[in-house]
């Protein structure tokens, strides 16, 4: 194989793992938009919040303790122990579960049949408190989160793959980082679940119900605020998946919330209310601006994976407004 | 009808219809300083088809939506099979075994028409979510026996032709006979219908009546509709409570009704519509 | 195969049951799909279940010679109740389940039925009312339990009591019936059925076991069809092609018959089950090829571009192909490309993918509709028939199949045609034995040595032996200057568009033809929604200026073709009107077959035929309609008569 197809096939497998992770934001994103109607601005500092949350109850590190210390003049930090990551992650689950019943208790419920604009502004108003939050409970410093993830190249594939070199001395083999691949895995493996669940489960049914029409939903005997929070807290464990993923990667600080920002293009490349639409637009994506920055980044001064996304997104906007999977609007006269 | 007991009676068509199912008391229901529902006492007796009829405006849909909880009385009790009924959401009350369907039909309408009638059966569905989602054992089996029962449902609505077809694409006769479908599927105790035949054609209207027959007959449902064509309520009813600016004027069987000069009145003498 | 002599002794529907559990006993014989799901039955348990029908029939108490209706759609039981009435020595009679119960009570009370098996409710209601308003006694029988439980019983069984009942049957009822079975001939009657009938009262066709058993037997071999056929049994029981297809020739050679779930969900059902050997009438062939059509206008424009590309090329060589005739390789490469592209799946959506053989028959086919589904591959055949021939009269052969023609005389058939009147006559082994209780006219149809007028006029081509049909021999005339008239041709023309449902042409002893069109609902909805065009109702459109229009166009079209033809250029269409209803055999307008009755629409509409021969501009009209129940109602309308510009003779027609 010439060696620019080698590379070429090394960045679309990089590209391919970077799309998992873009399509289970996305996928966060849909489940809420689809189940209510919101488009949720604040999942990318869920995710932020959820990392925050891991960190702190694996660290043992005490919630709140600035403003202790501050209001009670005390010196509190840690209450000295250490958690499992496992069980970590099963108690942060249990704190966006939390989140989730409270955002619909005194946010969402009291705006039940406004405009879809106010919902947005509001989860707007969502993400600044949840940053805020975080910082408040968990100290604004950058963290570094490890839950046993492996880091560093997979020499295993190196060596694994180095034939395909056909003994081109400067091919050593597919360089992948082990980390992306648990991701993938991961995140993969998440995808699947979601969809299985939203598409075969009773909830899954009656969530695709309260989406359509909440009338008729009640009159089946589906609680709405149920499968709100229901929702909110898939979208909670999902936001929770990326931060443990982004957070091990390079540690758990405000730019983590910036993930969100990279689901956007997908969300408009797939449409909004597409399962498959979020995880094919993560893909394409994914290897899209790998491959872009690969082939033209170097033509035009690189960093071409800052704004590929979006102008990609663009294009899709102005020849399929309902992006590639969305349910086709028609406006009936 | 003297043979009408508290405990019931049979029909001259041989029906049976029992004891009173559910009792409403005094209900005053009103919107700001509009009365919608003026101190209205009624019942509906197990097994029976009981219409509430009224010109436009009289409160009828108030009524039916006070009944499945949409709306809550400022005044009155509502009983069921027996208790008292403490203020409910909606869907509770659709757990509790009442369906209905709406005037304006409300369908999930990016759904097919078996999704929709399977919404029907989600308050039978008790199976854990990992063991949905895997599609395990006892989900399986489950999900298999409410398709079996939909298919039953579907078969009796005679609507096999359209079972995968999206609700959006279905003309408006057979939207409302897709509404009734999912309101069966929940098995309901009782059946609260809004206007089923508003908007149809004469034979549209004629598969109506017999499959609310039917469903009385076949499944025994109690069934509490609403309706504007007289003639239709006439023939389908056992006994019809009529209605007229948020007040009860006249309540019995369609032959009292017919005789009842308040009732002419207000309604049958009265062009109205 | 089997021997001579169990072959000698196959000579009646049961006998051939026997036969097949023995032969193919553990193959599927029957499908149902019910609560969405297919069901099936192999010749065991077939022949066990009508057995206990059979039994049942006999512990009801029915006599060898009685006869018993059978009025329902196309379902199992239905069929079952048919050879079980054979068994126990009685006449099956099949009566359309669409009859209006006037129509019903006089062909119940012209075979004087004992029993009746309904399929539902709605047929139980029927009969009850013909006894009421007859006073005839009926012991009714009935497969669907809903709505039912009400009834008084005392002459009400539900057939699956009845077959329990069988079932349980003690040992002397099973010798009883072993007897009946054992006394069966070969010249016993089969079965009983009443034709629709074009003009006057429905009579009944008498066909005997010889009948139905021999003309199973050589149109079987004539199409090599064998056990692994599939058929969809989905035309009404009572017509004779449902009784050859699923009955005769599938107990004759054994294969499965597939019962639609209801009558709505045929379309969904020949997809699922992709029968192998197809029949249905030119209109189911009209109404797919115009769904196609509509499919392809909403479709995007690629899709559009490669299905119009396709189409040609599939018209170029797709019926040479389908004939075996040599054809270049580069096309046959292309027609493998579009197979694969767009044939093939066209052909999966509507269900023909596995068709082998294919037959159309009752009314000529429009040639471009014949020639769509043949440029696909589907070997889609004429046959020509009647219930008097037990169908066939004539077919055509693999490979020697025509649009104008209905083929070479079936196998064992003998045909002839009348000098004088051009009449065709036949004779064969399938011929019917009598009309019930009508010597008279089984006389006028069936002389002494046993040939039968058909009714049509038409010849017999010289140089290939294939008959040709011009048109019923009664409707076919001449114009006022002596031209030809030959309506069906014409007519056949106009219903190929797909705005045009039904079409009606006037001549006869005229100066000029003129024309009735019905729209397709279906088609001109679907194309007004496409248009932004609103309408209330189908009078509404059906009266839309830009409807007329687009019609108007389609007429000139035809003209334009009916001019070219040699014999029949008289027959143009020089003025036409849209009707505001639908024709409909409620109304008496087209018989159930749904062939339009000339006499009856002439005569109901006589102000709208004297409007069009007046000059008149417009016509104002009152139409007596029934609705489904029975009660009637009226239409009132307007309707705009459009004039067409003569055609140019075809020397100068060129532009």
């Amino acid at each position: 194989m010439p060696e620019s197809l080698l590379y070429g096939t090394e960045v679309v497998l990089n590209g391919l793992m970077a799309g998992v992770l873009y399509a289970l934001v996305a996928l966060g994103f849909v489940l809420i938009y689809k189940a209510s109607g919101i488009f949720n601005y604040a999942q990318g500092v869920l995710s932020l919040f959820a990392a925050m949350t891991l960190v702190g109850i694996m660290n043992g590190q005490i919630p709140f303790a600035h403003l202790i210390n501050a209001a009670l003049g005390t010196e509190i930090h840690h209450f000295g122990w250490h958690i499992n990551a496992l069980v970590a992650i099963l108690l942060t689950m249990v704190v966006m579960v939390g989140v989730a019943w409270c955002v619909q208790r005194f946010v969402f419920r009291h705006l039940i049949g406004q405009e879809p604009i106010i919902l947005f502004m509001a989860t707007i108003g969502l993400a600044y408190f949840l940053e805020g939050l975080g910082d408040i409970m968990w100290g604004s410093d950058i963290k570094k989160l490890d839950v046993g993830l492996p880091q560093g190249g997979s020499l295993w594939i190196e060596e694994n793959t180095q034939w395909l070199g056909f003994g081109n001395e400067n091919f050593y083999g597919f360089f992948l980082d082990r980390l992306d691949l648990i991701a993938t895995v991961i995140a993969a493996l998440l995808v699947i679940a979601l969809v299985a669940v939203s598409q075969y489960t009773k909830h899954g049914r009656a969530m695709r119900a309260v989406a359509d029409d909440h009338q008729a939903a009640l009159s089946v005997g589906i609680s709405l605020n149920f499968i709100w929070v229901f929702v909110w807290s898939i979208a909670g464990f999902v936001a929770l998946v990326a931060g443990i993923i982004w957070g091990a990667k390079s540690g758990v600080q405000f730019s983590l919330s910036l993930i969100a920002l990279k689901a956007l293009p997908v969300l408009m490349l797939g449409g909004f209310t597409s399962i498959p639409g979020a995880i094919i637009g993560g893909l394409i994506i994914g290897v899209g601006e790998k491959l872009f920055e690969f082939t033209v980044g170097p033509l035009v001064g690189g960093a071409t994976e800052n704004w590929f996304a979006y102008v990609l997104a663009l294009i899709f906007l102005v020849f399929r407004p309902q992006g590639l999977m969305g349910e086709k609007i028609i406006e009936r006269v | 009808m003297n043979m009408m007991s508290d405990d019931g009676w049979v029909t001259e068509d041989g029906r049976t219809i029992g004891g009173v199912m559910l009792d409403l008391k005094n209900i005053t229901l009103r919107f700001g300083g509009v009365v919608a529902i003026k101190d209205i006492s009624f019942n509906i007796r197990q097994g029976e088809i009981r219409a509430i009829i009224g010109p436009n405006g009289a409160g009828k849909s108030s009524m039916l939506n006070v009944i499945s909880g949409f709306y809550r009385p400022q005044e009155g009790e509502v009983w069921f099979e027996g208790q008292k009924r403490r203020e409910i959401q909606p869907y509770e009350v659709a757990r509790k075994g009442i369906a209905r369907t709406f005037q304006n039909i409300a369908l999930f309408e990016g759904m097919s028409v078996l999704g929709n009638i399977m919404t029907g059966r989600l308050t039978h569905m008790k199976a854990g979510l990992a063991a949905q989602a895997l599609w395990w054992g006892k989900a399986q089996k489950e999900e298999t026996k409410n398709r079996e029962f939909v298919e039953h449902i579907i078969d009796f609505l005679e609507i096999q032709s359209i079972r995968k077809t999206p609700v959006g694409r279905l003309p408006y006769g057979l939207k409302k006979r897709v509404e009734l479908a999912r309101a069966l599927a929940a098995e309901p105790k009782l059946l609260l219908l809004d206007e089923p035949m508003a908007g149809m054609n004469v034979e549209e209207k004629e598969d109506m009546c017999r499959f609310i027959l039917d469903v009385n007959d076949e499944f025994g449902t109690t069934i509490a509709l609403i309706e504007h064509d007289m003639g239709v309520v006439m023939d389908l009813s056992d006994r019809v409570v009529v209605m007229d600016y948020g007040k009860k004027i006249g309540d019995g069987t369609p032959d009292e009704i017919r005789n009842n000069q308040e009732v002419i009145d207000a309604y049958l003498g009265v062009a109205h519509d | 195969m089997e021997g001579d002599k169990a072959q000698a002794a196959l000579t009646s529907i049961p006998a051939l049951l026997a036969r097949n559990v023995a032969q193919y006993g553990h193959r599927l014989a029957m499908r149902e799909k019910e609560f969405g799901i297919w069901q099936s039955w192999n010749w065991t348990q077939v022949a066990e279940e009508i057995r206990h029908l059979a039994l049942g029939f006999l512990s009801l108490g029915v006599k060898e010679g009685q006869h018993i209706a059978i009025i329902g759609r196309n379902r199992p039981m239905h069929y079952w109740s048919m050879v079980a009435a054979q068994m126990v020595r009685a006449v099956p009679v099949p009566i359309y389940q669409d009859s209006v119960a006037e129509e019903m009570a006089y062909v119940l009370e012209h075979c004087g039925a004992s029993y009746v098996v309904c399929g539902d409710q709605e047929q139980v209601d029927k009969v009850i009312e013909v006894s009421e308003s007859t006073g005839l006694h009926f012991d009714v029988v009935y497969t669907d339990k809903r709505g039912m439980r009400r009834y008084d019983h005392s002459h009400l069984n539900a057939l699956e009591e009845v077959m329990e009942q069988g079932a349980a049957a003690i040992t002397g009822l099973h010798e009883e019936l072993d007897r009946r079975i054992a006394s069966i001939g070969y010249d016993d009657i089969c079965v009983m059925l009443y034709t629709s009938g074009t003009t006057g009262r429905p009579k009944g066709v008498v066909l005997s076991n010889r009948n139905i058993i021999e003309t199973s037997k050589r149109t079987a071999e004539f199409d090599h069809l064998t056990h692994r056929e599939e058929i969809l049994a989905y035309l009404p029981m009572a017509w004779v092609g449902d009784f050859i297809f699923s009955v005769g020739q599938a107990f004759w050679t054994g294969f499965c018959v597939n019962c639609p779930e209801n009558g709505e969900t045929m379309m969904t059902d020949l997809r699922e089950i992709g029968p192998t050997y197809y029949f249905a009438p030119p209109r189911i062939f009209e109404t797919l090829l115009t769904n196609v059509q509509i499919r392809m206008e909403d479709a995007g424009p690629l899709k559009r571009w490669m299905f119009k590309r396709a189409l040609a090329h599939a018209r170029k060589v797709g019926p040479q192909l389908l004939d075996g005739k040599s054809v270049g390789l580069g096309d046959r490469m292309a027609y493998g490309v579009w197979n694969f592209l767009i044939y093939g799946p066209l052909k999966d959506a509507i269900g023909f993918s596995r068709v082998r053989v294919g037959y159309t028959a009752g009314e000529a086919i429009g040639p471009e509709i014949f020639a769509f589904y043949r440029s696909l591959g589907i070997n889609l055949k004429q046959l020509y028939g009647q219930t008097e021939a037990s169908v066939f009269i004539a077919q055509q052969p693999d490979g020697m199949v025509r649009d104008d023609t209905v083929g070479v005389p079936s196998p064992g058939v003998e045909i002839r045609i009348d000098d004088v009147s051009g009449e065709v006559f036949y004779r064969s082994d399938g011929v019917f034995v009598k009309y019930y209780k009508n010597p008279e006219s089984t006389a006028s149809t069936k002389d002494p040595e046993g040939w039968v007028a058909t009714g049509d006029a038409g010849f017999i081509e010289q140089a290939t032996g294939h008959l040709r049909i011009i048109d019923r021999a009664k409707d076919v005339g001449k114009l006022a200057d002596g031209r030809m008239f030959a309506p069906k041709f014409v007519e056949n023309k106009l219903k190929f568009y797909p705005e045009i449902l039904e079409a009606v042409v006037f001549g006869k002893d005229r100066d000029y033809c003129t024309a009735f069109l019905n729209i397709d609902l279906t088609a001109v909805g679907n194309w007004a929604e496409r248009n932004n065009i609103a309408y209330a109702s189908y009078q509404e459109l059906a009266g839309h200026p830009l409807v007329l229009e687009t019609l108007q166009k389609h007429v000139a079209e035809v003209n334009e073709s009916v001019a070219r033809d040699e014999k029949l250029n008289g027959c143009t269409i020089q003025r036409f009107l849209v009707l505001h209803k639908e024709l409909d055999a409620d109304d008496g307008e087209m018989t159930r077959t749904r062939k339009v009755r000339r006499v009856v629409i002439a005569d109901k509409y006589a102000d709208l035929i004297t409007a069009l021969y007046d000059g008149s501009t417009s016509v104002y009209t009152e139409t007596e309609v029934t609705y489904e129940d029975g009660r009637k109602g009226s239409i009132k309308a307007t309707l705009e008569i459009r004039d067409l510009e003569p055609v140019a003779m075809p020397s100068m027609a060129a532009e």
